[in-house]
């Protein structure tokens, strides 16, 4: 079972009917386990928790980000890639893209498959090629 | 009151960071310049505005919570998708 | 609560103005980007200010689809300028 799209499902019943009585909760993971499903992911939970982890430290670093862009500009752009493992699950990939993109000063453009994200960044001083 | 006075602080800072990222849009800079600065904007500001008014109406926290989740999934997926659809265009704004 | 969204209506112009104006087309969807995720939020502000969250679940239905739109189109344009290149 995917775990990360099993709980994205649990949260989204939830959240939408508003009622976190027993018999709902029931429901909503019967309706979730009996949802299709994709790929089989190979990721351990261990993996997903440690992801997930990053990704909800990325709201407050998003924010010093932001705070570091209005104090001090940024006006210059650098390209830069960043190795990341090839036989990582899709769903954590997914999430590896999202922590990089939702933090202001960093958005991927390209994922390769052969194992690097293409990153467009805004650097403070001017990178010397 | 002080929840009040605390939604009021959030909704402000939102709309700071508002004005402050939508700004560089009439500017000349590349559009992955911009979508840096939309995603302060966009994402961040309203965010910080979304807790504003979760702060205000606390009754309906799950479709608050909800509708802030789905807001930093969907800007941030589309800020990765505009980038890759406008790569490799000549970059003069 | 009024003043709030007359600031906003006042920050939606920035964009209106920049896809007005922009002549260079990934600008403008960048725009149009940003015009709808503000007004979404608008209209909730809306709903708190009149206190009627009938307008309010709108504002959540358009903030929770998202806009799949604009992201079909700039798969579009990428694919016609693949083509155009050729």
């Amino acid at each position: 079972m995917n775990y990360l799209i099993f709980a994205l499902r649990l949260m989204i019943w939830l959240l939408l009917t508003a009622d976190f009585g027993l018999v709902n909760l029931a429901i909503g993971i019967l309706v979730s386990l009996l949802l299709p499903q994709g790929r089989r992911g190979r990721a351990t939970l261990w993996q997903w928790l440690s992801t997930l982890g990053k990704v909800v430290m990325a709201v407050p670093r998003a924010y010093i980000q932001a705070i570091e862009m209005i104090v001090r500009p940024h006006p210059h752009e650098a390209i830069v890639r960043e190795p990341v493992d090839p036989t990582r699950a899709p769903g954590l990939i997914f999430l590896d893209i999202f922590t990089i993109t939702f933090t202001p000063k960093t958005i991927v453009l390209h994922y390769n498959e052969e194992g690097w994200f293409e990153v467009h960044q805004l650097v403070e001083h001017r990178p010397e090629k | 009151m002080i929840l009040q006075w605390l939604s009021n602080a959030c909704i402000s800072f939102g709309l700071f960071l508002w004005l402050w990222g939508t700004w560089p849009l009439v500017g000349r800079r590349s559009p992955l310049y911009k979508l840096h600065f939309l995603s302060v904007s966009d994402t961040l500001g309203s965010m910080a505005i979304m807790i504003g008014v979760l702060l205000r109406i606390p009754r309906e926290w799950p479709l608050l919570v909800l509708a802030l989740i789905s807001l930093a999934l969907w800007n941030t997926i589309l800020g990765y998708v505009l980038a890759y659809c406008s790569q490799g265009e000549d970059s003069d704004g | 609560m009024t003043a709030f969204l007359v600031i906003m209506l006042l920050i939606l112009g920035i964009p209106l103005y920049a896809a007005w104006k922009g002549e260079h087309i990934w600008s403008k969807m960048l725009a149009f980007a940003s015009i709808a995720t503000k007004a979404a939020i608008m209209i909730l502000l809306v709903s708190v200010q009149r206190d009627d969250w009938m307008i309010g679940i709108v504002g959540i239905i358009i903030l929770s689809v998202g806009n799949g739109a604009l992201m079909l189109l700039a798969q579009i344009l990428r694919r016609l300028r693949d083509v155009a290149n050729l």
